[in-house]
């Protein structure tokens, strides 16, 4: 009787070994670089083209909407997907997709910021929570890039700059759509050049950036422009 | 013996024949453990940076949550805003918050006074750590949400419970359309002018269709406020303001975003001879809105049946029984 009973037991949990194995994760992890070294510690200064000195202290952006591809098909969405990346938590830099074994994949498609359903979706939770200070009080809508730090480019006493990118709403879409090509492995590396998207910016004019905007929506572009997969010299 | 039949009163009922609320109350579901936590959330001034100042510090029941006598809004350390604090009922109805429509969804509304330097001061984080701090608070977190750890969401959620259920709908008007009273010979003549001259944009039976319109408003130098178009960047939008419901009217005064006009006579007074023409005016308005003196009167007089005595008095939305922090000094 009791050998019937552990056989019933170990019967009506087989699909969680099964279910086990048929799913692996796959690793995401965001690195932040300045054209060819790795920006390890925020708050240290670097320069750009021997002249533009630059410090950040924020970084902070969304990536949701995560989808892997094969041959152009859409083979897994993330469920839930969004991430606050924050250059200041090193565990906000590495998260995992839960997706089955036999899943293969030759490139990677993710939404830098925010979508407008969700714009619109009243008070959200985890990472959309609205105390994560990625959130307009003033104006509803989720700020989707924050970046703040100092430049010599900038043309004010202090040299602050302050960019809060985001808006929902034509004509100001700022959410940018990224995709990448990538092997079929189980850890993807995304790299974000800064020195790439700071030297576009045009922060002799556009260092204090608070609400949605046409410039908003430029200095977007250019961030998703400045996202790739990593190479792996980097030291 | 007849069988005991417990029924128990729907946090949220709709009033027979409104519209649809356009609240989505799957994703915050009421319940009357979250709707009290609200309660005590808006009435706590542990929401502003030195704890002095509550939703219902400008937000008081007695005049359909508006600031009686206040033009422009308060806040901490004897600031003054730019704008009127509208008052509060019927939220469900509305999709978009504030006079110029800044705010898309109810849940998100309560931010913009929580962190205005000029009304409460605060950050959201900051609310949530002096919350978490408050052994009171976390025990009415875990009842509403089965979580006794405070989040942003949680929150916002639960003032959006209390705020939902400030409905306004048992004026003597609702009576009269309900046929269980009826309306004096005056409001009678009043009631036919209200649906020709304000129905168009006060709409029954929420007075208002709660869209923008400008309204011919001479524009205040020292505030210079133009309205929608800083939200929208529409030329069309400029000078409009969210059109308010006409709802406990008479208990609510000063009037319009900037609460220049204090008494309703003064209100129509606008109307009748104070428009400015601009590029963005509403139609209705296009042409002077004729009205004798009895007229106004009459309509005043009906403007009256929309007091909702309840709504004002009834204790289910004043102060909680119970406080949960100390105030410090």
């Amino acid at each position: 009787m009791k050998n019937q009973l552990r056989f019933i037991l170990l019967l009506a949990m087989a699909p969680l070994f099964v279910n086990a194995q048929l799913s692996k994760t796959i690793q995401i992890e965001l690195e932040h670089v300045i054209g060819n070294s790795k920006l390890l510690n925020i708050d240290s200064t670097f320069v750009l083209h021997q002249k533009d000195t630059f410090k950040i202290h924020t970084l902070r952006y969304y990536i949701s909407g995560i989808e892997l591809y094969k041959n152009k098909q859409v083979v897994y969405s993330e469920i839930n997907s969004f991430h606050l990346i924050d250059l200041n938590q090193a565990s906000s830099l590495k998260f995992s997709l839960l997706v089955p074994a036999s899943l293969e994949y030759d490139g990677l498609n993710f939404k830098l910021g925010i979508d407008s359903v969700t714009n619109t979706s009243g008070a959200l939770g985890g990472a959309l929570d609205p105390s994560k200070g990625m959130y307009w009080s003033w104006q509803s809508g989720y700020i989707n890039l924050k970046i703040e730090g100092l430049s010599n480019r900038i043309p004010t006493n202090n040299q602050q700059f302050q960019l809060h990118l985001g808006g929902y709403t034509y004509p100001y879409l700022a959410l940018q759509t990224i995709s990448l090509q990538t092997n079929n492995e189980n850890n993807i590396c995304i790299q974000f050049d800064l020195e790439q998207w700071l030297s576009k910016i045009p922060l002799a004019n556009q260092h204090h950036i608070m609400s949605p905007s046409n410039a908003a929506v430029l200095i977007s572009t250019m961030a998703a422009q400045a996202f790739s997969i990593c190479t792996t010299s980097k030291r | 013996m007849s069988a005991y039949i417990y029924i128990k009163k729907e946090p949220f009922t709709s009033p027979k024949n409104w519209p649809q609320p356009v609240y989505n109350f799957s994703k915050n579901p009421l319940n009357f453990a979250t709707i009290e936590l609200g309660r005590n959330l808006f009435y706590d001034p542990i929401l502003s940076k030195d704890n002095t100042i509550s939703c219902a510090s400008c937000h008081l029941q007695y005049t359909a949550f508006t600031h009686v006598d206040h033009a422009l809004s308060h806040g901490i350390n004897d600031s003054i805003g730019t704008r009127n604090a509208p008052a509060l009922m019927n939220l469900a109805w509305q999709s978009s918050f504030m006079w110029d429509g800044a705010i898309n969804h109810l849940d998100m509304q309560a931010l913009a006074p929580i962190s205005h330097p000029a009304e409460m001061g605060e950050q959201l984080d900051q609310v949530i750590l002096k919350l978490q701090q408050s052994p009171a608070y976390r025990k009415r977190f875990f009842l509403a949400f089965k979580d006794s750890v405070i989040t942003g969401e949680h929150t916002l959620k639960a003032l959006s419970q209390f705020m939902l259920t400030l409905v306004s709908s048992n004026s003597k008007y609702d009576s009269v359309m309900r046929q269980q009273s009826h309306f004096t010979q005056q409001e009678k003549n009043g009631y036919k002018l209200f649906k020709s001259l304000c129905n168009d944009c006060h709409t029954e039976p929420l007075f208002s269709k709660y869209e923008f319109a400008n309204i011919g408003l001479p524009i205040s130098k020292s505030l210079n406020d133009s309205g929608r178009i800083k939200i929208t960047h529409k030329v069309s939008d400029a000078f409009k303001f969210k059109i308010p419901s006409l709802r406990n009217i008479a208990f609510s005064q000063p009037y319009m975003h900037d609460g220049r006009f204090k008494k309703l006579s003064e209100v129509l007074n606008h109307y009748a001879n104070g428009i400015e023409w601009s590029e963005t005016l509403a139609p209705q308005l296009e042409k002077p809105i004729d009205i004798s003196s009895e007229a106004k009167v009459d309509l005043i007089a009906f403007l009256m049946t929309l007091t909702d005595k309840h709504f004002l008095f009834s204790p289910e939305y004043g102060y909680p029984k119970k406080k949960l922090t100390q105030t410090p000094k």
